[in-house]
This record gives structure tokens, C-alpha cells and sequence, in this order.
């Protein structure tokens, strides 16, 4: 009968599996983080939205931190790992100083921020960290790192959920890639552009990104490290800054050889 | 689109349009030839790009070319690019369910008439399914598309002169091609003005 | 003979044989350890719980279902628990990681405040109390066993005289702001929530707050929507107040729903057309 004949091959029962649920322990919390070097200061930036999807978690969540008085750091990628990587990188730097009487310099910075984000290279903290500062000889400096340690030191770094709309941006604007100076005119030098010019790329840079990408914006957070001599007026004065900033000098962290570092801030779109 | 690469920018300045593209065509990371423009001219104040598949470039180029070619004989006038945008439009949505993969851009020029006496510079952009959006400013797509849009959204400013907008959309289409593997191997840029169409190729990085 | 000291004085199974080649492992009942079991999925859960600052201090709410799947199983559960005189911790997610965590917390507490009777120890503070949750919970991610929870911490902080509220979820992820909340409240509740308080205290916070009955009232609204439209929902829910006054829970209590409108729509209703 053939309501009892086997069923055809194609007709078996659909397998039931049980989904699979594994716990992912990272989480991508959006933004953008960018930095620049100029001769003597360097500027590092981030906005200030943390998000998760669509939704936005809160407006205000630092991502640049000030380590010392000659380095600061900005994190980007899973906010919970930055967090306590920041945490880990600070509790070394104290160490270092209670060992050896004197603040870490940026380069060891550097390889010490390479050497922990290697060390957990079989679980890695979903990061991209941006570190910036005055070298050791007084030249503002600009490193860049993945998320298990490989890094460079270069003049200018954007990183983040809006990176492949910055970084072309600065390509052209700090390298002066594809562009020639006029028929005996100076050649182009990258890293020697002066602060107010850097602060407006920045600016820039954010409200752009804040324009195009959903998961930048809210808050811009720019902190300029600047070589010891350097005056508060030079970021204060007429002319310096674009219009609506606040300008905060960060007090001394220790025993450095009287490096500023400045917090300006500002708002950006909040849709 | 990520098949065989390439990218298109339009911008809208004072009185002209302006529409470039990359001249790579690929195989995936392989490039293949460095002569593949993807702007086409329909008149002389119209031009459109279409970056994606390669295959359906030429497809939709020769679609194109026919029905532009009917609606020439059957209303003895030039197509506006509004109405271009809406044919194209259809064009693709005709193949809802198995789309072209192209991402078309559309810029040109309207010609005074007196139902429009002063018509601005037209630029338009579209979905794969022939979605349309008409920016005010500027309309980027294929494999360097969010490159494009930092850029363009950092260097574009209103009423740009043809040659400003010329050194514009040539420095936009530049940076963001060298940032893009799939895009670049040299550009092409077409300014369109009400006179004359001025079209340059770009010396650019070949790596 | 099984002559190995970890066979001593156990019996020989029926049956066995002696293995002379490897006579360690032959008939030595190998103790059988249960394996380590992680919380990978929520079991019995509680859905979303909100959080606002007022003037004067913070307000947390959170209703008292514990679910089993779309079971409304635990229909008398408080999840808002204080923890000493100035601070308040309200649960979404798996309910017996939380009593598991007010246990732990309640002990710590315990001890803190023992010290802090005798010595100039000083108490726990709302923000210790953040910290060490956001550690423990990053800590339990990063061993791939999480606290599978997403938690509200307010309070008020007697030194500074401000409030505080801020969220710590199982990935360990932390952040604070003047209005929070959790789950499908986050979605939800979070629009009218920020938009009740940004409308007196502006943009930038720096405006007036919402007064204490205000608060009550955004939070009742936002409580009445989540009912309305989170299936995981019950209309029986709490708030806590962390002031300088200390805190204070308050009895369940529910909102007045309106469902008249279910009678014309066909499937909603009663079926009679």
C-alpha cells in the first residue's frame, strides 16, 4: 500500500539539532579614535558615543587616556577589554616608577603596550590602541597598534568603527599624498604641520565621520600633549582653536620634564 | 561588487557637474587591465559611472544605449538627467529578483526650458534594485565607497568653480583609491559645464 | 592482588581481571569527577530594569517576574536589593546568578562594615561597589564562565553628595549615564527616559532635575509600556530610592492599563466577529 511504502530519500525527517548558543565574550562598542604628530606636540582624539547595535549605550564614555605626562592613550574596539587594558597598562607604569624613580619614556611605552597585548595573543583584547606623546628627544610622536601588539611609530593614525573614512582623509591632508608642491615651492614634510592647522584636521576628520557613520558622535575629546616651554596660549589664543571648544590644562601626573597636556572638548551631532 | 573592483564619484559645483572613476578591473586581487572606464557618456551634458560587476557593465551600458537611443526618436529631444535617472531606475528594477550588481551614478546638466528656466546641476545615485537618492552635494559608490565618503565629506565645499571642483573630485577619487585594493591603476575625471566637457586622465599610484 | 595504595581496601568488582601489565589502573575505580559546569545560557530570567537620576537622588525599578522561558514562573521575586545605606543593585538576566551575587555581596558587606565600626575603615561607597561588580563580572567573562546578568547600580555617594548610576553587563562592558536600562527596556524605555529628563535639565544635564514625584512618574510610564509590549513582563513592580536619607524599596505596585482597544481588533480580543 502505498500509504506504508518507504518514503523517498529527499523526504527523511528534518534533523532536529539543539541551537547552538556559545558565549562570545566580545562585544564591538563603535566609535573612533585618531592621532597626530606634530614637531614638538602631538594631538590625541576620540569621540565620546559608546554603542552596541543600534542602540546607543551611553553619550559620554572616555576613550583617551592620559598614562603620563608625556603619553596618552586612546582605545577603541570592545570598551570592556580597553577599559581593563588601560587599568593594566597604568598599574605597569606605576611600577616602573616606584622601581626606577622616573616616568616610563614613550617608546617604552610602546613596546610595553606590545609585549602585553602579545602576551595574550591566544585570547586577545579586542583593541586597537593608539598611543601618543613627546619622545625622549622632544619630538611629538604617533604609535599605532592591532589588537595582539604588532605596531609602528608613525606621524598620524585614525583607528576605529570610522577609520576607512579618516584615514584617507589624512593620507592626504598630513602625508600631503597626491599632491605636489607649487614649481619651487618648499617640499612637504609630514609631522611638521603647526597646531592649529592639526586641531582643524581633527575637528574636521570627527565631523565628518559623525556625518557619515551611525556609530560616531555625541562628544569629541582632543588631548594635546605639548613639549615643556609650550604656553597655554598657544592653544587659547585668537585663532587657534575653531569656535565652541573648552580648553582644560590636566595637572602634572609626576616628575616629567614639564610636558603640558591639555583636554579640549566639544560637542558633535547626537543622531 | 567586490568581483572585479572599481569606484565612481559625482559632485555638483556652480553651474557643472563633475563624475570620475578608477580605470581597474580585476579578478579579485588580481588586476586584470588599466584602461576600464566605468563613465559613459549619454549626451554632452550627461554623463553616468557604473562601478560592480564587469560583465553587467556592459550589459547595462548597451540597455542603456537602446532605450535612450527609442526615447531620442520617439520625443526628438535629449533625455534630462531626472528622466535618465528614472529610466535607469526601472532599468534595474526590472531584475528585482536577480539583480545586476551595479551601484550606478548619474550627474549632468539640464537644459533651460521654459517650464524650468533655471534647472540646477543633477546628481543621482542608486541601489543595486534601482533605489534612487538625488544628494545636493556629492554621490559615491563602489569598493572605495566609505573612503570616498571621508573624503568627499572633508574637501567638498558648495558653488566650487569647474576647475575647484576638478582638483575636488580628483584629490577625493585619489586617496580613496589608494586606500582601496580593489579600486585605483589610474582615473578618469569628466567636468561637465554648459559649454564644453572637460575629461582628464589621472596620473596616480599603480600599485 | 592489586597491591597499588589506591586500591587499598577496596573490593575487587565482579567480574574483574587483573591486568599484571598495568596493575595500577586494572580495577581501581577511577573517582568519577563531575565535569565544570559554566552557566552558557540564562535559565530562570528577569526582564529588563531601568534606572534614572533625580534631584536629590537616584531611582531604580524593576518588576517582580522571574520567567522560565516564556513560563511566568516566579511571579513574587524582588529584584532590586540594597546593599548597605547608600546603594541599590537592580537585576535583568539569570535569577540565580543574582541570589548567587546578593549572597556574595551581602557577606562582603558584612565584613566591610565590621571594619568599618572599628577602625576609620571607611564604608563601601556606591562607586567601590560598581568597581569591584564590574571586575568580578569582567573577570567571570575573561574565565568564559560569566555572571549571565545585566545589572543597574545606584546610588548615592554621602563624601561627594552626588548620585550615581551606572550599568555592568556579562561581557564585563561598563558605562554610565543620567537615565539607564537594561534588555528590551534599553530599546524601549531609554527614548522616553532621556527624553523626560533632557527635557528640564537640557542637553548637557546642567538644567534642573526632575523632581522625586516626576522620576516616579517617567518610571511608571516607561513600567506601563514595557507591560504593554515586553511579553516577558508583569504588571507588579518595585522602585528603590538611594537618597542621602539612605534607601528606601518601595511595595509592589502596578499601573492602570487600558485594554479596551483589544475588543476591535480581530485576534486580540475576545472572538466573537
Amino acid at each position: 500500500m502505498a500509504l506504508f511504502d518507504q518514503r523517498p530519500a529527499y523526504a527523511h525527517e528534518p534533523t532536529v539539532a539543539p541551537i547552538e548558543h556559545r558565549f562570545s565574550p566580545y562585544s564591538d562598542n563603535g566609535g573612533t579614535i585618531l592621532a597626530i604628530a606634530g614637531a614638538d606636540f602631538a594631538v590625541i582624539a576620540g569621540d565620546t558615543r559608546q554603542s552596541e547595535g543600534y542602540s546607543i549605550q551611553t553619550r559620554y564614555a572616555r576613550k583617551v587616556w592620559q598614562l603620563t605626562d608625556n603619553a596618552t592613550l586612546a582605545t577603541n574596539g570592545f570598551a570592556a577589554d580597553g577599559k581593563n587594558f588601560v587599568k593594566r597598562v597604568k598599574q605597569r607604569l606605576e611600577w616602573y616608577e616606584h622601581a626606577h624613580h622616573k616616568p616610563m619614556g614613550l617608546k617604552a611605552i610602546a613596546r610595553m603596550i606590545q609585549t602585553m597585548l602579545y602576551g595574550r595573543r591566544f585570547f586577545p583584547y579586542y583593541v586597537y590602541n593608539i598611543l601618543g606623546g613627546i619622545e625622549e628627544d622632544g619630538t611629538g610622536a604617533v604609535y599605532s597598534f592591532d589588537p595582539v601588539g604588532s605596531y609602528e611609530r608613525e606621524a598620524c593614525r585614525a583607528a576605529g568603527a570610522a577609520q576607512s573614512l579618516v584615514q584617507p582623509f589624512l593620507d592626504n591632508q598630513i602625508y600631503f599624498k597626491n599632491q605636489t608642491p607649487a614649481p619651487g615651492a618648499e617640499a612637504f614634510v609630514p609631522g611638521r604641520l603647526p597646531m592649529a592647522t592639526v586641531l582643524g584636521l581633527v575637528v574636521d576628520s570627527f565631523t565628518s565621520a559623525t556625518e557619515r557613520h551611525i556609530e560616531v558622535g555625541d562628544g569629541l575629546e582632543m588631548y594635546v600633549v605639548m613639549k615643556e616651554g609650550r604656553q597655554t596660549t598657544d592653544l587659547t589664543d585668537e585663532g587657534q582653536l575653531p569656535a565652541g571648544m573648552k580648553v582644560e590644562e590636566l595637572g602634572s601626573m609626576g616628575e616629567g620634564r614639564g610636558e603640558k597636556t591639555f583636554l579640549v572638548s566639544m560637542p558633535l551631532k547626537r543622531d | 561588487m567586490e568581483y572585479n573592483g572599481g569606484s565612481v564619484v559625482a559632485m555638483i559645483g556652480k553651474d557643472c557637474v563633475a563624475i570620475a572613476s578608477d580605470l581597474r578591473l580585476g579578478q579579485q586581487s588580481v588586476g586584470v587591465a588599466m584602461n576600464f572606464e566605468k563613465v559613459f557618456p549619454v549626451n554632452d551634458k550627461l554623463y553616468y559611472g557604473l562601478p560592480g560587476l564587469a560583465t553587467d557593465v556592459y550589459t547595462l551600458r548597451e540597455q542603456l544605449r537602446f532605450r535612450v537611443n527609442m526615447y531620442r526618436m520617439k520625443e526628438e529631444r535629449e533625455i534630462t538627467p531626472k528622466t535618465f535617472t528614472h529610466l535607469l531606475s526601472s532599468t534595474l528594477y526590472e531584475k528585482r529578483f536577480g539583480p545586476y550588481f551595479l551601484e550606478p551614478v548619474v550627474a549632468g546638466l539640464t537644459t533651460p526650458t521654459e517650464l524650468e528656466p533655471k534647472p540646477k546641476p543633477f546628481i543621482s545615485t542608486m541601489d543595486t534594485i534601482g533605489c534612487i537618492t538625488t544628494p545636493k552635494d556629492f554621490a559615491v559608490a563602489g569598493t572605495a565607497q566609505d573612503k570616498l565618503y571621508g573624503m568627499a565629506e572633508g574637501l567638498w565645499e558648495p558653488d566650487l568653480e569647474p576647475e575647484d571642483l576638478f582638483e575636488t573630485i580628483s584629490q577625493t577619487l585619489l586617496n580613496a583609491v589608494d586606500r582601496d585594493a580593489l579600486s585605483g591603476w589610474g582615473a578618469i575625471v569628466h567636468v561637465i559645464t554648459h559649454d564644453k566637457v572637460i575629461t582628464r586622465q589621472l596620473r596616480s599610484r599603480m600599485d | 592482588m592489586n597491591h597499588h595504595p589506591g586500591a587499598w581496601g577496596q573490593p575487587l568488582p565482579a567480574h574483574a581481571q587483573f591486568d599484571m601489565f598495568n596493575p595500577g589502573q586494572s580495577y581501581r575505580q577511577a573517582p568519577k569527577a563531575a565535569p565544570i559546569t559554566h552557566t552558557q545560557q540564562p535559565l530562570v530570567t528577569g526582564t529588563s530594569v531601568l534606572g534614572i537620576k533625580y534631584e536629590g537622588g537616584v531611582m531604580l525599578a524593576a518588576d517582580n517576574l522571574a520567567s522560565y522561558g516564556s513560563l511566568a514562573r516566579f511571579r513574587d521575586i524582588q529584584r532590586l536589593h540594597p546593599l548597605g545605606k547608600q546603594t541599590v543593585i537592580a537585576a535583568s538576566g539569570d535569577m540565580s546568578d543574582f541570589q548567587w551575587l546578593k549572597k556574595e555581596l551581602d557577606s562582603i558587606l558584612r565584613e566591610e562594615n565590621g571594619l568599618s565600626l572599628t577602625d576609620s575603615h571607611p564604608s563601601l561607597s556606591p562607586q567601590h561597589i560598581y568597581d569591584f561588580l564590574a571586575n568580578l563580572f569582567y573577570a567571570r567573562r575573561s574565565k568564559m564562565n560569566p555572571l549571565w546578568n545585566a545589572m543597574l547600580v545606584g546610588g548615592w555617594d554621602n563624601k561627594k553628595n552626588e548620585s550615581f548610576l551606572g550599568f555592568v553587563d556579562l561581557l564585563g562592558t561598563t558605562y554610565s549615564a543620567p537615565t539607564l536600562a537594561t534588555g528590551y527596556g534599553a530599546h524601549i524605555a531609554t527614548p522616553l527616559l532621556r527624553e523626560a529628563y533632557e527635557d528640564k535639565a537640557g542637553i548637557d544635564g546642567k538644567g534642573p532635575l526632575l523632581t522625586a514625584e516626576e522620576a516616579e512618574k517617567v518610571l511608571a510610564d516607561c513600567m506601563k509600556v514595557l507591560f504593554y509590549r515586553d511579553a516577558r513582563s508583569i504588571n507588579k513592580y518595585q522602585t528603590a530610592t538611594v537618597t542621602s536619607e539612605g534607601v528606601k524599596i518601595s511595595d509592589s505596585k502596578s499601573v492602570e492599563t487600558e485594554w479596551g482597544f483589544a475588543e476591535s481588533l480581530r485576534g486580540y480580543g475576545a472572538q466573537n466577529q
